[in-house]
């Protein structure tokens, strides 16, 4: 039973014992073909790992390099004035910061309560033929390009809130002393309130669906147990499911929040492109992702573009810091689910 | 006990009323953009808009050049990026399962997935259009590509992640090395969920404006240059919506059209291939 | 299987056994179909008031499904329903005009696998009492208490009220779910297999408990342990595939039962 033919080819191997038979030699010669295509996968998976790696700091990089003249030119004063000045170099990223703040909050503010309780309805209240169907119609919203937002908030969205949502406000908080300035007009049509609105259309569906499987992960047994005690459907929902989904919910909130930030397409046709802080958000502003879109292409200067770029880093130091709690949250759930 | 039970069925009602308005209140949007949409797009969709180039103002034309533009640069990032996408998610779901890198990479790639895609574009214009002087189709690839990656690196690791590790031992046992297995038995299990990561990809990136715009920038004229500015479908819907002309904005109603139907093909079809793998 | 037991289900109506005791809830002619399929056929059986009555039988004969369609959870499905009546003090809750909340306020739910609600203990007891009752502070802690004190749960955790429902031991967590169940003072109390998910000395701790509840409550009990169904129930129901095959004292079914198949299933034949 010695005789190298009846030994496993991987016995031989492993061995290295040379060998007596041709069919031995072939599949040794095989063995070692397949060895060598073994590392090479290995080493190049390896390295598009890395790549990954390797872009994220290349982006982190660039933009700091690209910001560096800005940054050590101008110093603290880059992120506290509103300043917007071509001519005399003087570049503030107040304005688009506190345009990209209001219009994310804004958008949050409604995305979040419209879009849990359409999750409600989906996971509770829905029939079961009509379930599928608007789930697909949610992700459908979710699948449209941030630009056709953008040109139909332009031009059919904006118009409307100008003929009727924007006299209202303005009207109604006419007569009370500190809300009027929140809500002073002219109507422009464009401007924070339209593009916060915008915002929160393209959030929605998000919420909706993040929001929709962390409730669907609730275990029956914990809501029949809620039922069982004569629990309302809403009492089950706010007092039971929404407690043990919490965590889930948050961290689908701030990855909601976090590409509502970074959002440009959607935002940067109705906010009206003003390098102002007005107290009423139904003034024109701008955001750091809009004001980047409109003026990267035209700015001249080292300065303009390196402001231009210091802002982009500023954005990004937000989306990533948004993300990453929205990451660490959403990975305590699944710990706790699988 | 009874006038505290009326009141609680009556928030409860209450709520429920709330939860079908917002039902409606998210459905309604969706019906009203994908309506004006249709309007307005089919209103100026002829023969004319795949056949003539980009006109000037006031002029009559069409959308072939945004669509070649669009096409070779979504082709060649998808070429850039898949690869790097399949290899990097192969690593992390085969041969660095537990290691402290995948996790690290994981964390990165879910930040890169949901990174503003504006910064993408600055970043490439630092190390593409800088160093070489000049706006380029090239460039405009490389960005989408860097927005491909993370979208095909995170669907790759989760369906490989999927297949069984019964397969793999089945596999070992019969002799095969690492890549073998990865190569024939685990790619082929995993096939579909990685082919719909990768229409997703494209779908992803079919809409994407903002990288483009100081990448590839734009180009009024026939270009099939990638080493010169390129022309593309998001960069002159963006051009044409803001400008005050009227046939201008017409044209951008059409491209948004053909961009909405793009996405929606492949989401749709991307939806078709996972379908029998969900129901089994 | 002879044909004698495929007709009418051995149902005790002697009048020794009916002695001082008052029907609480009536079952006639009860059918459940899971969508086209009759998991239930024609059951009548009677639960009486504070007695233990024990559900009995191998896996799929429908004694979960019996259980459930007494505090109607198979609302909570669309495929799932009743025909016929089940009469809870002359009532009958098969009626669509029913009061659901107000029905499972009066008839109580304990679960199989613990399920405390990711509140504090307090508060899960708390939580139900709050749904129908305005108390003060003091009132709704002496009610928490004397809940706690019931399920023999208040000498282990009384001095941790504030931690989390979740933190406690498996046996604990199901002594919570029963005294947050008897917080709301139900009438009946249905047990969905309480012990299966326990360990033994956990097990012993809830049949005492439920020996005790039966004082006060109603009790009606699934289980697939027979020895537990003799040591704990006074009324046992026998059930097969759907069917109830026998209903009579636990002492007759355990010692001289009428049917055949009850008599094979006690004496291991099959299970």
């Amino acid at each position: 039973m010695s005789s190298a033919g009846r030994r496993p080819v991987t016995d031989l191997a492993l061995s290295g014992a040379h060998f007596g038979s041709k069919v031995i030699e072939e599949r040794g010669a095989v063995l070692r073909r397949l060895r060598r295509t073994d590392s090479l996968f290995r080493v190049a998976t390896r390295t598009a790992a890395y790549t990954v790696l390797l872009i994220l700091s290349g982006v982190i990089l660039a933009l700091m390099i690209g910001a560096w003249p800005a940054l050590s030119t101008l110093g603290i004063d880059f992120f506290i004035t509103q300043d917007w000045n071509p001519v005399t170099e003087k570049f503030g990223a107040l304005a688009p910061v506190y345009g990209t703040i209001l219009t994310s909050l804004i958008a949050m503010a409604i995305a979040v309560p419209v879009g849990i309780l359409i999750a409600l309805f989906l996971t509770e209240l829905c029939p079961m033929w009509l379930r599928r169907p608007i789930g697909i119609a949610i992700e459908l919203l979710a699948g449209i390009p941030s630009i056709i937002y953008g040109i139909w908030g332009l031009f059919v969205f904006a118009p409307f809130l100008q003929q009727t949502l924007q006299p209202f406000l303005i009207a109604l908080f006419g007569p009370i002393p500190l809300l009027s300035s929140l809500f002073a007009g002219p109507p422009y049509g464009i401007g924070m309130l339209t593009a916060g609105l915008v915002l929160a259309i393209m959030v929605l569906p998000f919420i909706t669906s993040v929001s929709r499987d962390v409730f669907d992960a609730v275990p029956p047994v914990l809501k029949e147990a809620a039922y069982g005690m004569g629990c309302t459907t809403w009492e089950v929902f706010s007092k039971v499911v929404l407690p043990y989904a919490r965590v889930g919910v948050i961290g689908g909130v701030m990855l909601g929040l976090g590409r509502a930030l970074g959002e440009t397409m959607a935002v940067t046709f109705v906010i009206g492109n003003a390098h102002k802080i007005s107290a009423s958000i139904l003034a024109p502003g701008t955001t750091i992702s809009a004001t980047i879109a409109n003026e990267f292409t035209e700015a001249v200067g080292d300065i303009y573009t390196s402001s231009l770029i210091a802002l982009g880093l500023l954005l990004f130091v937000i989306t990533f810091v948004v993300l990453a709690i929205a990451r660490y949250m959403l990975l305590r759930i699944e710990r706790r689910i699988g | 006990m009874i006038s505290l039970y009326a009141g609680r069925k009556r928030r409860n009602g209450l709520m429920i009323v709330l939860a079908y308005a917002a039902t409606a209140f998210g459905l309604g949007w969706l019906v009203l953009i994908l309506g004006q949409l249709l309007w307005e797009g089919l209103s100026g969709l002829s023969l004319q808009v795949f056949t003539e180039m980009t006109p000037p103002p006031g002029g009559s034309g069409g959308l072939l050049n945004p669509i070649v533009g669009s096409l070779i640069m979504t082709t060649l990032a998808v070429l850039i990026g898949t690869p790097i996408g399949i290899l990097a998610g192969t690593y992390m779901a085969e041969y660095g399962r537990y290691e402290k890198l995948t996790s690290v990479v994981r964390f990165i790639n879910d930040i890169l997935l949901s990174a503003p895609s504006i910064v993408i574009g600055l970043f490439v214009y630092e190390i593409l259009v800088v160093s070489m002087g000049n706006f380029s189709g090239f460039a405009g690839a490389v960005a989408l590509a860097v927005i491909v990656v993370p979208v095909v690196v995170r669907t790759t690791e989760d369906m490989l992640l999927l297949v069984p590790n019964t397969l793999r031992e089945a596999s070992a046992a019969l002799g095969l090395p690492r890549a073998h297995i990865v190569l024939t038995i685990a790619y082929r299990a995993a096939r579909a969920g990685i082919l719909t990561g990768i229409l997703l990809a494209i779908a992803r990136i079919s809409g994407e404006t903002a990288p483009l715009l100081f990448t590839a920038l734009n180009n009024q004229f026939w270009s099939t240059n990638l080493g010169a500015p390129m022309a593309s479908l998001p960069a002159v819907i963006f051009q044409f919506a803001l400008s005050p002309y009227a046939d201008w904005q017409r044209l951008a109603w059409t491209g948004a059209l053909i961009i909405s139907f793009t996405v929606l093909a492949l989401s749709i079809i991307a939806r078709i291939l996972s379908a029998p793998r969900k129901s089994s | 299987m002879n044909v004698a037991s495929m007709t009418a289900p051995a149902v005790s109506h002697a009048a020794s056994d009916r002695a001082g005791l008052h029907e609480k809830v009536m079952i006639r002619n009860l059918d459940f179909y899971y969508g086209d399929h009759r998991a239930l056929k024609d059951i009548s059986l009677s639960l009486y008031c504070n007695k233990v009555t024990a559900f009995i039988g191998p896996s799929g004969c429908g004694k979960s499904t019996l259980l459930r369609v007494l505090n109607r959870m198979y609302d909570l499905y669309p495929n799932q329903r009743a025909v016929g009546e089940v009469r809870v003090d002359g009532r009958n809750i098969l009626d669509s005009k029913t009061d659901l909340n107000l029905l499972r306020a009066q008839i109580g739910m304990v679960f199989q696998k613990p399920t405390p609600f990711p509140m504090s203990i307090y508060e899960n007891i708390a939580f139900g009492i709050r749904l129908y009752e305005k108390l003060s502070r003091s009132e709704l802690d002496g009610r928490v208490e004397s809940a706690l004190r019931r399920a023999a749960l208040w000498e282990e955790v009384g001095n941790k009220l504030s931690a989390n429902g979740m933190s406690l031991s498996g046996g604990q967590q199901q002594r919570l779910c029963i005294a947050r169940t008897i917080a709301v003072q139900p009438e009946v109390i249905l047990f969905d297999e309480p012990c299966s998910a326990l360990d033994p000395i956990s097990t012993a701790k809830i049949e005492e408990l439920i020996d005790e509840l039966k004082d006060d409550y109603t009790i009606v009990i699934v289980t697939h342990n027979m020895q537990q169904a003799a040591r704990v129930s006074d009324f046992t129901a026998f059930m097969y595939l759907g069917e109830l095959a026998e209903f009579d004292s636990t002492t007759t079914i355990f010692t001289s039962p009428k049917d055949k198949r009850t008599q094979d299933y006690i004496t291991g034949r099959f299970g």
